[in-house]
């Protein structure tokens, strides 16, 4: 074996690394495994979180890249160090660890250690976590879960653990978050980076950073060659600097859903990485590139653009379809229809097809890159310029348009422009969704168009959620009140209508109605013959008693009608922004 | 040759040519236009063939066999378009094979193999968990379809055997549904039928040495869930099954009773209670002195609550074997037949025997006539010695936070299998009654001269009313049960001004204190000289809904409580009541209840009503007068006081 030493050339491609400051000084780790004392159970006066379940004292992970057999490795550490208040906190000792696999490469979870505290008459007690109690589940064929579980725990317990995880995927650092469901005295995260491998950085929430800061540090390594034929291995030690980024939080309160909210890890504080290029030579090579790179690769990928050049598998229909609608709009909804009738949705949102589209047509079952990249390519075939739309789902998250990350995505939708009239976005993943409706999903900022000029969209809706009542009532002279009501729902309220009908029945829909009426004797619910142009309407008669007949003076109920004043924020307050997702 | 087995054949034939070749030369299967009409009616799904078979290879393995296919009439019923089968260590999936098929009967395509997903059922709750499915998905967006499947699963668990149930669900149909077991001479199936049609029995015969039994039913029209009602399950025909004798990893047992069941459960689990040292002399020195045998017990069972938790391993036969004590006494958790086993051991170092008893917990109590494996829990039960009469004490050993004593509606009022040296033996879990499930507030309104009020409400809930509560309590902090409680708060405009939820004393059954101080603006607002106030603050029922068509299940009331409101209203000085409410006094057989308005000497209206249900079944034809009931009580839950000013 032979040894070679290399000094990476340093490249002024690396702007942000200062030289005169070569080689700061890194802080001290803020935790240091097996180190809790007597005196850390002891309360500190200013929290009071001793009512949550648990708390985090100390999270603390750092990631570093190393070379490895052939190739680069990224190894994650972390170090946990939470107290365990309540009984209902104990869950909060058993810890999971997502684990990801694909073509060979694997990510792997190593040097298991913990310990729980237990303080019992003023003597520190410390129980050891058995290394084998390591449960490891094949969950799919891509992920893995590893789950282990702190021995001894009890309320008031510290317990203690850290793992490392060994990752062959170098496009992707462990993310880190920061936030959690019980509070965090300090959560910290350090990525030691070398100079040769460029990754662009997202942070996500609201919360402020305590630390937030970066520096130039030494970097070596070693690096095992690849073999040349027969020859003996050889490794190279690599030396150059490193950029150590580093943020912190502290006194971090538990984190609480609130209602119309898109999900919570758009407001919890975190931070992910991806690769954005390398420089191992002097020279930078640019991998995820810009959004027009993005969209360069995407239109190759079988699985995404190229998918739609097959011959359309609707082609047939899409012709018939043509020739009968000469007016674009009208062809569009009735190819948004076909396709709505061909596939069902699976409730699975990729942006990459599981299938040839053939397939989807064939097995009539698909993920909603499937559907809704058949439907581009139907429209296209019906002479109708569509364009796929990528967008992030709700509860996937908010994208960041400075960030030209494909994994910000997660769903593809339609989008077309017809000449002389405003876009139309379309969705072919829920039979009766009109034209020009996205799924309530979907409507979370903005989308990307697929294609060159890759403009952004924005995936707001001028169509309301739109609940209209009329009633009309005769009043006798006892007070009873006797007529009817009609209900129409329109825009989103009508395409949630449709939907609890079709998973349930008309019937059971109006009998669901009549029962929020029931106060007026409801009679004869039915609803009107549907049409997608139209709200869904839904008219029941009513007779209504008046509650104190006695009374000289009439008291008509009419501000005690069913959902009459719905009430959505019942806590006393808010600390997050409110999201409908369309106007209401 | 059985027709079949014949289609099979013709099938294992076609999987050789192309699949478009096959459809295309294939005669049409269940063709929608086929189906008798009536199976439509009131359907979301059809089931048009179900074929299972049961087929006893020995004592330690069975072979399951199911050919299924389903007519889909709607988007409510495609989750009859989807299976999936479930495998462990103990199970294993021989195949799986779809293909579906169009109204008109055509084969539109089968299933492939990169079609099924094979994925963990890691449920997030397990710490581990060797539970797996294989899914198919064979939806499609134009209704009707037909899908079929097939699929074989192999078990090393003989423990159970595959019970028959043609029509699980409500809104399902079935045209045809067989079941056929094929047994050894030697190992003859026991069996139980439920509401079989009239002709459907078992038809048994003996084919060489093999025991075969057949059922088949067909042309069930589809029933609908109504409420009050027994589960839809419990009213469809079904057989269920079990061995005479079954050996799972090498653990033989004889499963003829009760007795045999518990005494392989106990025989299993046996020697594993053995405690190391220190924790023998901790719980010799916990209970030292303490002579009273109930207290012996609680001290015991604080002690287990304070120092282990629950975690649940789901893994072969430890699903039935429990972890040895002395793995809980070092790691401090375990699953509940750990937990008990070891809580059993911690009573005997403190001198008291206690047996682990089975139970079916959170679902319909077992068939106590058929026995067979039908638990899913295990609990402790601690028969008193020295009591004066007999007397038991029963743990839950899994919960932290569950009172002495006590079992909720998780595993009370229900049956269970005692698991004692010489067998199993059936008991019962101890039942709660309006007695003590009772929910008692007392509330004091007071309404200002613009309407508003501000109201302060204390709320006792003891027995299986409390159960919620406790949950709430044990499981949340402070600021998350208050929002729990406003978010089923029945007004429409209030604040919480005070809140406090905290267990009562201790007593025979388990209570749960509320208290509440509301503003309620715009409670009562003036109308001219007159102000109206609903005097039920909180307790409303609402009446049953109108009833479609007749009532066709009998009416099961299956929770026994008591409420009792005391509200008093404060109203400013000037006003007056100027009508009341009269009282209403119902008494029935579905229960009894009471409302009524007086006014105090201070001029103070206080309103008293009373709510007692017991546990009782009734005929159906008994619905229109418990209709009547419900609509009475609703009727006078909506009574209004009317307070006037006085003329000044």
């Amino acid at each position: 074996m032979t040894l070679t030493t290399t000094r990476l050339w340093l490249t002024t491609a690396l702007v942000c690394l200062v030289l005169p400051v070569l080689a700061q000084k890194a802080a001290p780790a803020p935790i240091e495994f097996g180190s809790v004392k007597a005196v850390d159970f002891t309360p500190t006066t200013s929290s009071d979180s001793t009512q949550a379940p648990a708390e985090y004292l100390c999270d603390y992970g750092t990631s570093k890249i190393e070379g490895g057999h052939e190739q680069f490795q990224v190894i994650f550490e972390r170090t946990a160090r939470l107290r365990i208040h309540r009984k209902s906190g104990y869950r909060y000792a058993t810890v999971r660890v997502p684990l990801y696999t694909r073509d060979g490469k694997t990510e792997r979870l190593t040097k298991l250690r913990g310990f729980t505290y237990n303080l019992q008459n003023g003597q520190l007690v410390k129980t050891k976590l058995n290394a084998d109690a390591l449960f490891r589940e094949v969950v799919d064929k891509n992920h893995i879960q590893c789950s282990f579980t702190l021995p001894d725990v009890r309320e008031g317990s510290i317990v203690e653990f850290s793992y490392v995880i060994n990752s062959d995927f170098v496009f992707n650092l462990q993310d880190w978050q920061f936030e959690h469901s019980i509070p965090t005295r300090w959560s910290e995260y350090r990525a030691f980076l070398p100079q040769f491998y460029i990754y662009k950085t997202v942070t996500r929430g609201y919360l402020p950073f305590a630390i937030h800061e970066t520096l130039t540090v030494p970097y070596s390594t070693t690096y095992t060659n690849p073999r040349e034929g027969l020859a003996p291995l050889t490794q190279s030690q690599i030396h150059g600097l490193a950029q150590q980024l580093r943020w912190a939080m502290k006194d971090v309160p538990a984190f609480r859903e609130e209602p119309f909210m898109t999900t919570p890890t758009d407001y919890l504080r975190s931070v992910h990485f991806e690769l954005a290029g390398v420089n191992f030579d002097g020279e930078y090579r640019d991998l995820t590139g810009k959004w027009e790179g993005i969209w360069k690769r995407l239109s190759e990928d079988d699985e995404f653009e190229a998918a739609t050049k097959e011959p359309a598998s609707l082609a047939t229909q899409a012709q018939a379809l043509r020739q009968r609608y000469p007016d674009s709009t009208a062809r569009a909804a009735a190819v948004l229809a076909l396709v709505q009738r061909s596939v069902v949705y699976n409730d699975e949102a990729r942006i990459y097809t599981s299938q040839p589209l053939r397939r989807t047509v064939e097995r009539h079952v698909g993920n909603s890159a499937d559907i809704n990249l058949l439907l581009v390519q139907t429209l296209r075939a019906a002479g109708l310029p569509a364009t796929p739309l990528l967008l992030s789902t709700r509860d996937h998250g908010q994208i960041q348009k400075d960030v030209p990350e494909i994994s910000q995505f997660n769903y593809v939708a339609a989008h077309l422009k017809l000449p002389g009239r405003p876009d139309v976005l379309l969705d072919a993943t829920e039979p009766q969704l009109p034209l020009g409706l996205l799924p309530e999903r979907c409507l979370n900022g903005e989308g990307r168009l697929a294609n060159a000029g890759g403009n952004w969209v924005p995936l707001k809706t001028n169509v309301r959620y739109t609940d209209y009542r009329t009633l009309r009532l005769q009043l006798s002279d006892q007070g009873e009140l006797t007529g009817n009501a009609k209900i129409e729902y329109a825009g989103y309220a009508a395409v949630a209508a449709r939907r609890q009908i079709r998973q349930t029945s008309a019937a059971e829909y109006l009998g669901q109605a009549a029962r929020r009426w029931q106060d007026w004797q409801p009679a004869a619910p039915h609803l009107l013959a549907d049409s997608l142009q139209k709200p869904v309407t839904l008219e029941l008669a009513l007779h209504h008693t008046p509650a104190g007949a006695e009374a000289s003076v009439l008291y008509l109920p009419l501000l005690n009608l069913p959902d009459a004043l719905p009430y959505d924020f019942r806590a006393e307050n808010r600390l997050y922004p409110i999201n409908f997702g369309m106007p209401r | 040759m059985r027709p079949s087995y014949l289609t099979a054949a013709a099938w294992l034939l076609m999987q050789g040519t192309a699949a478009s070749v096959a459809v295309a030369g294939a005669a049409p299967r269940y063709a929608v236009a086929d189906m008798p009409a009536a199976l439509r009616e009131n359907a979301h799904a059809v089931v048009r063939l179900d074929e299972q078979t049961l087929v006893v290879k020995s004592v330690s393995r069975t072979v399951e066999t199911n050919r299924r296919a389903v007519t889909i009439l709607d988007e409510a019923g495609a989750d009859w378009a989807m299976q999936v089968v479930y495998y462990d260590q103990l199970n294993t999936v021989s195949y799986l094979r779809g293909t579906v098929y169009n109204a008109a009967g055509q084969a539109l395509r089968q299933l492939r193999p990169s079609d099924v997903r094979d994925y963990g059922l890691s449920d997030g709750f397990s710490l581990a968990s060797d539970g797996r499915g294989r899914a198919a998905d064979l939806r499609q967006a134009t209704y009707p379809y037909t899908v079929e499947y097939e699929y074989e699963v192999v078990s090393n668990n003989p423990l159970f055997y595959s019970s028959w149930r043609p029509q699980p669900q409500e809104q399902l149909a079935v045209e045809k549904s067989s079941f056929r077991v094929v047994t050894p001479a030697n190992l003859p199936l026991r069996y139980q039928e439920r509401h079989l049609p009239v002709g459907s029995a078992a038809i048994a015969s003996t084919e060489g040495t093999q025991l075969v039994y057949q059922w088949q039913v067909h042309d069930l029209v589809a029933v609908d869930e109504e409420l009050d009602a027994p589960p839809v399950s419990e009213l469809t025909p079904a057989v269920l099954t079990a061995p005479t004798e079954f050996e799972v990893q090498g653990h033989h047992g004889k499963l003829t009773s009760w007795q045999t069941l518990g005494e392989w459960t106990y025989q299993l689990n046996a020697g594993r209670d053995e405690l190391p040292p220190a924790i023998k002399a901790r719980i010799a020195s916990l209970v030292q002195g303490e002579t009273d045998e109930r207290a012996r017990i609680r001290k015991v069972y604080e002690f287990l609550q304070a120092n282990t938790r629950y975690i649940s391993i789901q893994l072969g036969i430890g699903g039935w074997q429990t972890f040895p004590a002395s793995s809980v006494a070092a790691n401090g958790y375990g699953d509940c037949k750990a937990l008990t086993n070891y809580c059993k051991a911690l009573l005997q170092a403190a001198n008291i025997t206690s047996y682990c008893a089975l139970v079916r917990a959170d679902e319909p109590d077992i068939r106590t006539e058929f026995p067979s494996s039908q638990f899913n829990h295990v609990v402790l039960c601690v028969p008193l010695a020295k009591a004066a009469k007999p007397d038991t004490v029963w743990l839950e050993c899994t919960s932290q936070t569950t009172a002495f004593n006590y079992m909720g509606s998780f595993t009370g009022n229900r049956h269970a299998l005692l698991l004692t040296p010489s067998g199993g033996k059936l008991v019962r879990t101890p039942s709660y009654g309006a007695a003590e499930n009772r929910r008692e507030r007392r509330a004091d309104v007071y309404v200002d001269a613009q309407g508003n009020a501000t109201a302060s409400i204390r709320t006792v809930r003891t027995g299986l009313e409390q159960d919620r509560y406790n949950f709430l309590f044990h499981s949340l902090d402070p600021a998350e049960q208050k929002k729990r409680i406003a978010d089923v708060l029945p007004l429409a405009n209030f604040s919480i001004a005070k809140f406090s939820l905290a267990p009562g004393a201790p007593a025979a059954v388990p209570s749960m204190v509320e208290s509440l101080a509301l503003t309620l603006p715009n409670f009562a607002p003036p109308s001219g000289k007159r102000v109206f106030v609903s005097a039920n603050l909180l307790s409303r029922w609402a009446s049953l809904p109108a009833t479609v068509g007749e009532r066709q299940a009998d009416i099961w009331l299956d929770n026994a409580f008591a409420y009792s409101d005391t509200i008093r209203i404060h109203v400013p000085a000037g006003m007056k009541p100027e009508s009341l409410p009269s009282p209403v006094k119902l008494t029935t057989t579905f229960g009894s209840y009471s409302s009524q308005i007086q006014t105090l000497a201070d001029g103070t209206l206080q309103y008293v009503r009373q709510l007692r249900m017991p546990v009782a079944h009734f005929a159906r034809t008994d619905y229109p007068a418990y209709v009547e009931f419900r609509r009475k009580i609703s009727a006078a839950d909506k009574a209004q006081v009317v307070f006037v000013k006085n003329e000044s």
